[in-house]
């Protein structure tokens, strides 16, 4: 339990950055909220002040109990939190199209948002205590599963954008960890031109250019591709066995980069060839949605429409043309900062901004201070999920980011997702006061 | 030592990585912010028009076009003959970029399809097609019982949409359909070009006629009304954007009742009639068969209409007064007289004697006939005209020449345009010695003079054109530009906006002795000769017939066209004149098929008192 004394310790700017975008999200839901015919609001409003007391009572009961009790059971929260997603994923039912929610009746959960905290918290744990060989590419392997499996059957439900918010905390985490950056960097390229090319290709035939490519004759066409694969696996063969043979680490500046590239060929071609034509034009349309201005493309430019409109201090609370008229879809939700930026304008779009680097920035203030490995990890992770959260939201509806179904922390309607968030405060409030002990 | 130095270095290493990751995070967030700035300020006019043209739903309000009348118009006159109008009625439309997916779109569509019974498969294809934020027609001219039905079930029909959309109607139907053309949505091609004229994608546009010709004058601005909806295009406010300005209103110098005795006349031969006030230019009566009736083809799904009428073996859009060449027979010896007489080669009063043959001497001597090798005796140039008598003119041309003949057949233009108000016309063809070795390398023949002089051979003019000839001679050699339109009157208070005046089209010096010859010559032909059917008329007629030989392409047993060209009063003032040109293909009987039409209209003239002033 924590002492007197510890309160000199208390975090209060996070706490009142988190109240006022909390408090800003709960406005902008009511002005949301209304029926564009008949003008009644939906009360959505209420609820999110429910869940907002709600994760008040969390994040002060966390950090009155101390993050500790999490760290000593994560394990178990771990496995028991994976559990309820895979029954979730199977047995939930099916809310548009996904297998997310467990319905209590007057309210639900979705146990994906609180599989965030656990597995940061698990990757927290089992990073501290393989601090010292996490540079071997072999160590990588623990906390690769520790965060795919989660991620396998939030996919299955499917909740894409929930699913890969975990991919970009891993690798961070793993980065301040201390992992090799030749590892972290080899994998995501990989992953790259794994993707990049087949997509390249699409784009290229969804354009319908006549014009001769010689990059893409070259892939699709012949066998130079396996070719190119054959003396890549070849050289990294050669030098990796160069390697331990002449026991000269400078080797793998060939090898790795060899290797990245044939794996990440292979990848490409399998891509290529099994994805179907719509699979790809799917890809391409979540890369480019302006490729589809009246599918996939509609939100965003509905949205940008919004942003764009607002100018300098918006339209007025409850008068955004956007928002009122129904033009903007999913308003309370992944589309709430348009809703901001159209009433509040750039004013009330740069306070919010500015609020959620204002709670990163603190977060990670919190992981520089902390005492231990764990905990700074812990605050690290928490405050990088934080970040991405943002970066996919805000990234999304200005145009920047590809179209993915993420809430913006606190501003969001969503209980689940605020009181993770919440809970996600208390614990670094926890930590910043526990740091001293 | 060694471990804490480790942990140390570790920690170290931890802290740089923080503060990386720190200013990644600001950086990150400084981008959203100059994108901010990019959506908001630098582009922020752009996103709030498209936020304005979201909530603003501009219904065009088209404007009145403007109504077409007779020469007769009278502003106090309730029984005016109007050509061309406009009848209350409404389209039915969408715009594809309002329905959230494609799946949507389609269901509503193929529910107002069927409502409508129009094919919704074209309709999805056309709105697939298009730019997705412009109005598309799905269907016009419907009943206000359609435009009930749809809106009383808004959620049946979500973003179909409809407005006021006058239908043009054309009163007289075919009667009128060569002069006034027809109107028909502007296609893409159209668009392009004219959109700096201030056309819109969903307006129509004349396409032919007056209605082509005039579109400025005719079409007006459309106004729009400004409504403001949610997404789901349900109306939260209306207001009046621009009001429309009503287009023009046209006064044609056509007389409907002579038009309409043309018009009986004609019957369902094939062919044209003309007839001009050649002391103005302006047109009474202008006609050409067959027809097609513009009501048809103005509305939008009339396609099929319009194929098979532009398939049709007859073509019944060619406007055959302008946009058909003939040779001109023997009309064309009004020309050759012309030429003998005003180049003094020649004199009214010399005679030839007509055997019914003519012989041309040349190394073998051939033989050219008059009109079925009967003989004409002994003629002079009056009776020669009158009678059209062809050895008298082969004669004639054989002794003053080709280059004389050709001369005046230019200087009358027959081998031009005349300018008239219509879109399309062609020019006629006037033979030359250089044309003729050009084209079959060979020199000019003696037996190609001969059959220059009376019309037959290479030359080919247009019925307007041929109108232009007798004009000159009626008008003492001046000629004005043929038109249709005398006024144009604004819609709303019918005050004269602008009158066409006449233009003057070209001038040829002609003696009097050449004027006085061949009107007599053509006076003669109504007393004694070709045209004797209109004798009996209480007015003078003067008239010349030709009848061209030719190869039938639809009637076989038929193979001559029929000219007739006449004007009155003879002797009377140019004022007061009108010239008649009846061109008839394939006619029965050669000349003879044209004559009871150029009759009939004057006749119809004459009781219509157009030559009071000269019965007196």
């Amino acid at each position: 339990m924590i002492r007197r004394s510890d309160f000199s310790k208390f975090d209060l700017w996070l706490i009142v950055f988190v109240v006022i975008l909390s408090v800003i999200g709960i406005f902008t839901i009511y002005s949301a909220g209304f029926d564009v015919v008949t003008k009644i609001n939906n009360g959505m409003y209420r609820k999110q002040i429910i869940s907002f007391v709600i994760g008040l009572v969390f994040m002060f009961g966390i950090m009155v109990i101390n993050f500790r009790i999490i760290e000593q059971n994560c394990f178990y929260i771990y496995i028991g939190l994976l559990f309820v997603v895979i029954l979730t994923s199977f047995l939930a039912p099916s809310i548009r199209g996904t297998r997310a929610w467990i319905d209590f009746g007057f309210f639900s959960i979705q146990p994906s948002e609180f599989m965030k905290i656990a597995t940061i918290v698990m990757l927290a744990k089992y990073l501290e205590l393989r601090e010292r060989d996490i540079q071997n590419f072999r160590e990588l392997f623990v906390p690769a599963i520790i965060t795919l499996v989660p991620v396998f059957f939030i996919m299955l439900q499917p909740d894409f954008g929930t699913a890969m918010i975990f991919i970009p905390v891993l690798f961070v985490m793993l980065f301040a960890a201390g992992a090799d950056i030749t590892h972290l960097v080899s994998v995501a390229s990989i992953a790259l031109i794994a993707l990049l090319i087949p997509t390249y290709i699409t784009h290229h035939e969804w354009l319908h250019t006549e014009a001769y490519n010689p990059l893409i004759s070259f892939f699709k066409k012949g066998s130079g591709v396996f070719i190119l694969i054959a003396v890549l696996i070849f050289i990294s063969v050669i030098f990796f066995a160069f390697r331990f043979i002449f026991a000269k680490k400078s080797y793998r500046r060939i090898y790795i980069p060899a290797t990245v590239l044939s794996i990440g060929l292979v990848l490409a071609v399998i891509l290529q060839r099994s994805l179907r034509d719509y699979q790809k034009n799917r890809i391409l349309v979540y890369l480019n949605p302006d490729l589809d201005p009246k599918g996939a493309g509609y939100n965003v430019i509905q949205a940008k429409i919004a942003i764009g409109s607002g100018g300098f201090f918006g339209k007025g609370y409850l008068s955004g043309t956007q928002t009122q008229y129904g033009f903007l879809p999913e308003k309370t939700s992944d589309f709430v900062f348009p809703v901001i930026a159209e009433e509040w304008g750039f004013f009330g779009a740069l306070v919010v901004i500015l609020l959620m680097f204002g709670i990163i920035y603190q977060g990670l203030k919190v992981a520089l201070e902390a005492k231990d490995k764990f905990s700074s990890l812990l605050a690290f992770g928490l405050s990088s999920l934080f970040l991405f959260h943002a970066i996919i939201n805000i990234g999304m509806v200005i145009g920047l980011t590809p179209v993915t179904g993420i809430p913006l922390c606190f501003v969001s309607y969503g209980g689940t997702n605020l009181i993770m968030c919440m809970i996600a405060v208390g614990i670094l409030l926890s930590i910043k006061m526990s740091k001293s002990a | 030592m060694s471990v804490t130095s480790l942990r140390g270095r570790m920690l170290e290493a931890f802290r740089g990585k923080v503060f990386l990751f720190m200013s990644v995070t600001g950086g990150i967030f400084i981008i959203f912010i100059f994108q901010l700035i990019n959506l908001q300020f630098i582009q922020g006019s752009y996103y709030s028009t498209r936020a304005r043209s979201n909530i603003e739903d501009n219904v065009p309000v088209p404007a009145s076009r403007g109504e077409v009348y007779d020469r007769h118009y009278d502003i106090k006159s309730s029984s005016n003959k109007v050509i061309a109008s406009n009848r209350p009625s409404f389209n039915i439309t969408t715009v594809p970029a309002k329905f959230e997916n494609k799946k949507q779109m389609a269901e509503i569509v193929q529910r107002v399809a069927v409502l409508l019974g129009v094919d919704s498969f074209e309709l999805l294809r056309e709105m697939d097609k298009a730019n997705p934020w412009q109005r598309i027609v799905i269907k016009e001219d419907v009943s206000f019982d359609v435009v009930v039905s749809i809106a009383s079930h808004e959620e049946l029909y979500e973003h179909i949409m409809w407005e006021d959309a006058p239908v043009r109607v054309y009163n007289y139907g075919p009667v009128f359909s060569h002069v006034m053309g027809y109107i028909g949505s502007i296609d893409p091609g159209e668009y392009d070009k004219l959109k700096d004229q201030g056309y819109k994608y969903y307006q129509k546009i004349g396409k032919n006629g007056i209605e082509k010709q005039y579109d400025n004058f005719l079409r007006g601005t459309d106004g729009s009304v400004k409504r403001i909806v949610d997404v789901h295009n349900r109306t939260e406010g209306e207001e009046l954007g621009d009001e429309p300005v009503s287009g023009n209103n046209l006064v044609l110098s056509l007389d409907y009742e002579l038009q309409n005795v043309a018009y009986t006349a004609m019957q369902d031969k094939m062919g044209s009639v003309i007839a001009v006030k050649p002391s103005t230019g302006e047109i009474l009566v202008l006609l050409s068969k067959p027809d097609f009736d513009p009501n048809l083809i103005t509305s939008k799904n009339a396609s099929d209409i319009l194929a098979s009428l532009q398939n049709d073996e007859q073509k019944p859009f060619l406007n055959r007064a302008i946009q058909s060449k003939y040779p001109p027979a023997s009309t064309f010896k009004l020309i050759t007289s012309i030429a003998a007489l005003e180049d003094e080669k020649w004199q009214p009063d010399w005679r030839y004697f007509c055997s019914g043959h003519y012989i041309l001497k040349g190394l073998q001597d051939r033989s050219y006939q008059c009109y079925k090798g009967q003989s004409h005796g002994n003629l002079d140039m009056i009776g020669a005209i009158g009678m059209s008598c062809n050895v008298y003119f082969y004669n004639l041309g054989y002794k003053i020449g080709p280059t004389s003949i050709i001369n005046y057949a230019k200087y009358l233009c027959m081998d031009k345009v005349t300018g008239i108000d219509l879109p399309g016309e062609i020019s006629g063809f006037v033979p030359s010695k250089q044309w003729k070795m050009k084209t079959f390398g060979q020199g000019w023949f003696d037996g190609d003079t001969i059959n220059l002089a009376i019309g037959q051979g290479f030359t080919s003019i247009t019925p307007v054109a041929l109108c232009d000839l007798v004009s000159a001679i009626v008008n003492r050699g001046i000629v004005y530009k043929p038109h249709l339109v005398r006024e144009v009157r604004s819609q709303d208070n019918a005050t004269v906006i602008k009158r066409i005046e006449r233009e003057k089209l070209f001038e040829i010096p002609l003696s009097a002795r050449t004027i006085e010859t061949v009107t007599s010559g053509m006076r003669f032909g109504v007393t004694n000769g070709t045209s004797a059917r209109l004798n009996y008329l209480k007015v003078p007629i003067a008239a010349k017939t030709g009848t061209v030989q030719t190869r039938s392409v639809v009637k076989s047993d038929n193979t001559q066209h029929a000219w007739f060209v006449g004007f009155a009063p003879f002797g009377g003032t140019p004022d007061d004149s009108v010239v008649v040109v009846v061109m008839v293909e394939y006619g029965v009987a050669g000349a003879i098929a044209a004559v009871p039409v150029g009759e009939a209209i004057f006749s119809k003239m004459i009781s219509m008192g157009y030559f009071n002033d000269t019965q007196k």
